[in-house]
């Protein structure tokens, strides 16, 4: 009998300190480590922008933070994943712009309301480059080129659909512009293309033609950007010259929607420590990355707006299913 | 002569540095590693060990990195000429002769030539990058997509030469492949075609394909027999192939390594081309093409020098212009920005100290690869010993696990062993599994760049003729395909109706065996 009592306290009591722990869990997340998805490949900017975060915010949480690659139909396969992901916070993504683009193409089952976004880490703009031996100096110079002869200029982007040709596109459409659109694997190819003079222009990143830039052999006509680049002061932003476009990729941790209050607070604060840190904003300026920080509201604002553009750009050019 | 007084400076700035050295000989062990297990490749590798050198030196990172790029390719050798396993894409085309070779008892040898034709057509290239680097760069930017089209074309039409037995089945397991080739994204209106609404499929899965078809196809066969040894237990006896020998494959590897530099430096085509484009040449030229594809040393010697060569054109054009010129340098490029070397026709200018010992560094990296590779190759060679019944689970589970790693995702693992039992069968029926992979590597490439040539041109078919490189490998390819076909005509008319000799017709059979 007694032993009876004694065995029916000791799982009345293992069973109450179980429960206790898991509440105990609950609120003091994270208590196991963090994978952060990466829907783009080992070694590409993306990767690279989750790397440096990935070290700086292990410095401020307690469990450690792995980037896990998850690759696959230009971003959309690890986007999914995020978004399907079980929402206790163990598992976090880089959120791209391709959020905001992907679900006008008809190839995601996802849209930008299905993310909680957490932080936004880096933002590069579209910018029109030329060849330095090309004739245009301007802007101007190279708009009228276009607008005599329409269809003629063609500009290089890093794929159909992808955020670069939706920049070329969005400047015709404001300017009333005709190109002749040409998809390449990537911002490299295309870069490659416009410095054999293949093609007239790029819509690429700065970022992505500074090497050549400074080497004299590509020259940045506009930025589309509300200021201008840093690296590069003297080329103008489009607003500047009454073109109203400004259009960029950014980069971000999101979690999915139904993550609880607390573990989206505590990654908020994490995070906002980890951008913080001197070693993150110089591992991105290493990498000819800007820095662009936005706290998880502010983010959801700059996400909405974007997926409000593209929503009606796409639809515009036919894109969008 | 400037560059190579730099050279030498850099070669004693390199011998200062014994970190660098130790952690350029673990990136070549690694490399060598990685390129052996199936679906691991030499860009994976790359792509893994860079955030390691966020932390280091400039030269060590960069050396490391290296080391496993230039290890990676050669590595994807030594399990296709032991076990008709690929370990990389390039080796694919080492397969073909090279596991003859081991059938007929002479892996040690094919492994040795193996060894050395990597290392003389990755020595070559490094040379090559060194001295004719600015000479050379500018070609890269001649190629546009019409250029790309063509190689494509020509790349495609070598599948008439490794189709092996029969030029028809090979055909028709290449046009299998450029069916395949077909899945995913559109190349330039980016909508999705067959995909049965699964995203994993909006990138044709290569290598899970080629895992399957060949590592996994061999694997079913060998359930077959479990009991038997792999029944070439002694034949690794002899690895450095004697001077004779070797003596005869020197033209052909310097033939194979310059079109490895020459691919190499082409933006967008990589090691895989270049191994097949080097076996198609060493076959052309060849006096005994007919022993292609039944076990030619020739063979990987030229696939060999050519993957190597490639290493360094590769790396010319990303160095000086900033372009990569594959995959593996695509994300090489990364670290170099990662260390605040800016490539592009700067970075001469302003690091070339760093540059030069960088390159001493890449010659030392082929001479590792060289010393590990033979030292490890009678190690390697065990694997011959392994009765298939411990083998073959081994290999399946490497499949898998190789299949697993390329993107995290298990959809590939099924793709892999549904291309693993296709293989099966087609090896049943005699259908070679090399111009499927031939087909995905270039079908892709010949689609998204005809289209982007005309793109480019307006809708103007122009590009086809007026373009001089477009029309020269356009020749070629037509050449290729029309070889096997003239030499039966022309071995039917020197044969010809003579006294009690063979008739026309029999010699015309006796040349479609």
């Amino acid at each position: 009998m007694k032993s009876y009592r004694f065995v029916t306290g000791a799982v009345v009591g293992v069973l109450t300190s179980a429960t206790m722990m898991m509440a105990a869990q609950a609120a003091e997340y994270p208590a196991k480590s963090i994978e952060l998805i990466v829907p783009y490949a080992a070694g590409g900017g993306t990767d690279l922008v989750a790397r440096a975060y990935a070290d700086a915010v292990n410095r401020h949480l307690p469990q450690s933070v792995g980037v896990v690659n998850k690759t696959g139909g230009g971003g959309a396969v690890g986007l999914s994943e995020i978004m399907a992901a079980r929402p206790d916070g163990y598992k976090i993504g880089m959120g791209t712009v391709e959020i905001t683009t992907l679900p006008n193409l008809g190839v995601a089952r996802f849209t930008v309301a299905d993310f909680t976004p957490i932080a936004r880490l880096n933002a590069e703009p579209s910018a029109i480059t030329v060849n330095a031996s090309a004739p245009w100096k301007t802007i101007e110079e190279f708009l009228a080129y276009a607008k005599e002869n329409p269809g003629k200029a063609r500009i290089g982007n890093s794929g159909t659909g992808a955020i670069w040709h939706l920049a070329a596109e969005a400047l015709a459409s404001k300017t009333g512009l005709k190109f002749n659109h040409v998809p390449y694997d990537g911002a490299n190819p295309a870069v490659t293309a416009l410095l054999g003079n293949h093609i007239e222009a790029v819509s690429v990143s700065p970022a992505e033609v500074s090497s050549h830039v400074a080497a004299g052999t590509l020259r940045i006509l506009a930025v589309m950007d509300d200021q201008r680049s840093k690296a590069f002061p003297d080329a103008p932003t489009l607003k500047e010259k009454g073109i109203d476009v400004t259009v960029a990729t950014w980069r971000g941790i999101v979690v999915p929607k139904k993550t609880p209050e607390n573990v989206v607070n505590t990654l908020r604060a994490a995070s906002k420590k980890a951008v913080e840190e001197q070693g993150f904003r110089d591992q991105l300026n290493k990498m000819n990355l800007s820095y662009a920080y936005l706290d998880g509201p502010d983010y959801k604002v700059a996400m909405e707006k974007d997926a409000e553009m593209f929503k009606a750009l796409m639809k515009q050019i036919g894109l969008a299913k | 002569m400037y560059e190579l007084d730099m050279l030498l400076h850099g070669a004693q700035a390199l011998f200062n540095q014994p970190m660098a050295l130790l952690l350029a000989l673990f990136g070549v062990t690694l490399g060598i590693i990685i390129g052996a297990l199936p679906g691991l490749t030499a860009t994976m590798g790359v792509a893994i060990l860079l955030p390691f050198t966020f932390g280091m030196d400039p030269l060590s990172g960069l050396l490391m990195i290296s080391g496993v790029f230039f290890g990676g390719i050669y590595g994807g050798s030594v399990t296709a000429i032991l076990l008709k396993i690929p370990g990389t894409p390039a080796a694919a085309a080492t397969a073909i002769d090279g596991f003859e070779l081991t059938k007929k008892g002479q892996a040690g040898i094919a492994l040795g030539t193996a060894t050395f034709s990597s290392f003389l057509g990755g020595t070559a290239s490094v040379f090559v990058l060194i001295f004719l680097a600015p000479v050379l760069a500018r070609f890269a930017l001649e190629f546009s997509a019409s250029e790309s089209f063509a190689l494509a074309v020509f790349g495609l039409s070598i599948i008439a030469s490794i189709s092996g037995v029969s030029v028809i089945k090979g055909l028709i397991a290449g046009f299998l492949g450029l069916l395949l080739a077909t899945v995913g994204l559109d190349p330039m209106a980016g909508f999705p075609r067959y995909t049965g609404g699964y995203t994993e499929l909006f990138n044709v899965p290569f290598i899970p394909v080629m895992i399957g078809l060949f590592a996994a196809a061999e694997a079913f066969k060998s359930l077959e027999d479990p009991q038997v040894r792999a029944g070439m237990a002694a034949a690794l006896d002899r690895i450095i192939p004697p001077w004779h020998v070797f003596r005869r494959q020197l033209g052909n590897i310097a033939r194979s390594s310059g079109l490895g530099i020459v691919i190499g430096i082409i933006p967008g085509a990589g090691a895989d081309i270049a191994a097949f484009v080097a076996y198609n040449e060493a076959k052309r030229f060849s006096k005994t093409p007919e022993n292609y594809g039944k076990g030619e040393l020739g063979a990987v010697a030229a696939c060999e020098s050519g993957a190597n060569g490639c290493t360094g054109g590769a790396l010319l054009t990303m160095l000086t212009l900033g372009i990569p010129g594959d995959a593996v340098t695509a994300v090489m490029l990364g670290a170099l920005t990662l260390q605040g070397l800016q490539p592009g026709p700067l970075l001469f200018k302003d690091h070339a100290d760093l540059v030069f010992t960088l390159f001493a560094g890449m010659l030392v990296c082929y001479v590792m690869m060289l010393v590990v590779g033979l030292g490890s190759l009678r190690f390697m060679g065990r694997i011959l010993q392994m009765p298939k019944s411990v083998l073959t689970p081994t290999i399946l589970a490497l499949c898998i696990v190789g299949t697993y790693a390329i993107n995290n995702s298990m959809f590939d693992i099924w793709i892999m062993l549904a291309a693993g039992v296709a293989g099966y069968f087609m090896q049943k029926w005699d259908f070679p599994a090399s111009p499927v992979v031939l087909a995905l590597i270039m079908g892709p490439m010949a689609e998204a760049n005809f289209r982007r040539a005309l793109s480019l041109s307006n809708g103007s078919y122009d590009f086809l003729y007026t373009r001089p490189i477009t029309a020269a490998l356009l020749t070629v390819a037509i050449l290729t395909l029309m070889l096997p076909l003239l030499r039966r005509l022309w071995s039917s008319r020197s044969g010809g109706p003579t006294v009690n000799g063979p008739t026309v017709a029999s010699s015309a059979a006796e040349g479609s065996k």
